[in-house]
């Protein structure tokens, strides 16, 4: 039976930064949320806290509206 | 009053030919409707990621300002009037921050989050392999 090893430093990396709210004009970093299809990642793959995870999707979702990031690729 | 962001994006044909007559324009719409303004930069022209009503390309200019929460509605709707703006977003904000400490240009990466990021992606191999760059390009 494998256990699966928690790192302590294993925190979300917005929170390991102390971003309090996740900026939609920061795209260099919105886009490494996303596929290259311009999806987003789940939680699982982000690694993102829920707060976080929930900031990240507004800000997507903000981004694309304003044409930095696109609806689809 | 309340602090608001708010992101304007700007027809290149105006604000190539005329970009003075477009900041005055977007800041007499402001000061008519009762707002200080307390900051406006020019983000620069970029590709935008899809064409809006034939437009590739296009400026974006941010300002930050305080409002009464009761002008944002007729603020808005001024906006939507005017010809020069393709889109534009307001939103509250807490902080004035610098536009160079979130993004200036596509070629940033420099600062101390680039990092944090650059170091997170060894860890996950999968990420690595993909081009992160498509999605603003294309």
């Amino acid at each position: 039976m494998t256990r699966r090893i928690f790192n302590k430093t294993s925190k979300c990396r917005f929170c390991r930064m102390g971003v309090e709210e996740v900026d939609y004009k920061d795209i260099q970093n919105l886009q490494k949320l996303a596929t290259t299809r311009g999806k987003l990642f789940s939680r699982k793959r982000s690694g993102n806290c829920a707060r976080h995870q929930r900031s990240v999707k507004i800000s997507i979702k903000r981004a694309r509206f304003m044409a930095l990031l696109p609806y689809v690729t | 009053m309340r602090l608001y962001e708010g992101l304007f994006l700007i027809d290149n044909m105006p604000a190539s030919t005329d970009w003075d007559g477009v900041v005055k324009n977007i800041h007499a719409i402001l000061q008519k409707n009762g707002a200080e303004v307390l900051k406006s930069e020019k983000w620069g022209e970029k590709k935008l990621a899809y064409k809006i009503k034939g437009h590739k390309r296009g400026t974006y200019f941010l300002v930050h300002f305080n409002a009464e929460n009761t002008s944002i509605p007729t603020m808005k709707r001024d906006f939507q009037l005017s010809d020069f703006l393709i889109r534009f977003l307001i939103l509250r904000d807490t902080v004035i921050e610098e536009l160079s400490a979130v993004a200036t240009d596509e070629g940033l990466g420099e600062k101390e989050t680039g990092k944090v990021f650059a170091a997170e992606e060894e860890l996950l191999p999968e990420e690595k392999s993909e081009p992160l760059l498509t999605a603003g390009e294309g």
